[in-house]
């Protein structure tokens, strides 16, 4: 879904400098599911490096970051253009609350990726609390013999079987960010997904070729 | 690692909590705009207190714990961990503050959330109600009910569910779902079944 509306609104350009944000009419539920998806996509990602101490995907982070702030841009001129009274405008307030609630997250998420840029240090505590948390995360690589190889996202079904979402693929040095369902997976791919821990561990078994389906829970 | 263990155990369980309670806050924020339940939204601002407190705590006992020049490095990364935690609740606030406002949550958000016409609901498990002892799993409320458990209270704690939560007589449940749902899990939880 990403790939759709950056393509529609020419995002994803430098993340130096701004952007001229043109006004485009994409619908407002579109602007604010994408919001709040990769705002929440974002701070998995952001914890992921952390965790394993990834600089490119803390660089993935902060480019999703910049993307957001265009939304977020793009989301209160639409509001402004729908208000025509007092009433209209009081009920987009929601709305754009809601918009910059996300950013806010986004914003949090980005400070977290700059932690690992900027080698400030994860301390070992951090390793030791996320192994307790609800949400686990996990780093895992797809070897010859998983069942994984050349199935598409989709067909693996891991979050209606074992709760486990893909969050991001990494293959040799390019990086697939909230995978599509149509995205093949590939052997010696890195695969980095959260859920909760007994799917964690399914997955991970999965992925090392270690089982040889999921059991449903 | 220089630090006393007991400090570091506690380091970790309150950064636990404090991850946990942010996101939870943040799905609990979402429920009460795509309910319009101020009760939900009451909720959300009082775990913002919560966090606040615990945020500070944790950052009290990180800064109290007589780490070496060379660690201070690390327990930056560890404090600002706990402020990205914090700032995901104050978020959560934001968007409950909506709904406390009394300003209607514009439709679009609905749509964005989920498209439903449900309410939300609040009940006090009973001594006796069949729930008592059971797992979420074994409790089967969404295939009894058709209500979707959002959080449990208990006391002054929050959980949130999971399919090996045991349900305990006092609980207060709080779930979502449609009109006629809501009164089965009251009878449910109530033991008028």
């Amino acid at each position: 879904m990403r790939g759709r509306l950056a393509l529609k609104l020419g995002a994803s350009k430098s993340m130096t400098e701004f952007e001229k944000v043109e006004y485009k009419p994409v619908s407002v539920r579109e602007l604010l599911t994408e919001m709040k998806d990769i705002s929440e996509l974002m701070i998995d990602l952001a914890y992921s490096a952390a965790l394993f101490h990834s600089k490119e995907l803390a660089e993935e982070v902060l480019e999703l970051e910049s993307y957001i702030d265009n939304l977020v841009y793009l989301l209160n001129m639409h509001a402004m253009l729908a208000a025509r009274d007092a009433e209209d405008a009081e009920a987009l307030l929601s709305v754009t609350v809601v918009a910059n609630a996300a950013d806010k997250i986004s914003d949090a998420a980005a400070d977290m990726a700059a932690i690992v840029l900027k080698d400030i240090g994860v301390h070992p505590l951090i390793r030791e609390a996320f192994q307790k948390v609800e949400e686990h995360l996990t780093r895992v690589k797809v070897e010859p013999n998983s069942f994984f190889v050349d199935k598409t996202v989709g067909e693996l079904k891991l979050a209606p079987t074992i709760g486990v979402d893909i969050i991001a693929i990494r293959r040799g040095k390019k990086w697939i960010i909230d995978p599509e369902d149509e995205e093949v997976i590939r052997e010696g791919d890195v695969l980095i997904a959260r859920g909760a821990s007994s799917g964690i561990e399914e997955f991970e078994e999965a992925a090392e070729g270690k089982i040889e389906k999921l059991e449903e829970e | 690692m220089t630090i006393p263990k007991k400090i570091s155990e506690q380091l970790v369980k309150k950064l636990v909590e404090l991850k946990d309670t942010s996101e939870l806050m943040l799905d609990l924020a979402y429920s009460a705009l795509l309910l319009n339940s101020k009760e939900l939204a009451e909720e959300v601002e009082e775990l913002e207190e919560h966090v606040d407190d615990l945020h500070t705590e944790f950052e009290l006992l990180a800064l109290r714990s007589g780490f070496s020049p060379k660690e201070s490095k690390d327990f930056l990364g560890l404090i600002r961990l706990g402020v990205v935690t914090e700032a995901i609740a104050d978020a959560a606030a934001q968007i409950a503050e909506v709904v406390l406002r009394g300003i209607k949550p514009h439709p679009v958000l609905k749509m964005v959330i989920e498209e439903a016409d449900e309410t939300v609901t609040r009940v006090q498990v009973a001594e006796d109600s069949p729930l008592v002892g059971k797992t979420l799993r074994e409790a089967e409320i969404p295939e009894k009910t058709g209500m979707w458990v959002l959080v449990i209270r208990r006391g002054n704690k929050w959980i949130r569910p999971r399919p090996n939560t045991k349900i305990q007589a006092g609980d207060i449940i709080i779930a979502s779902g449609y009109a006629e749902g809501e009164e089965d899990l009251t009878k449910l939880a109530t033991a008028q079944i």
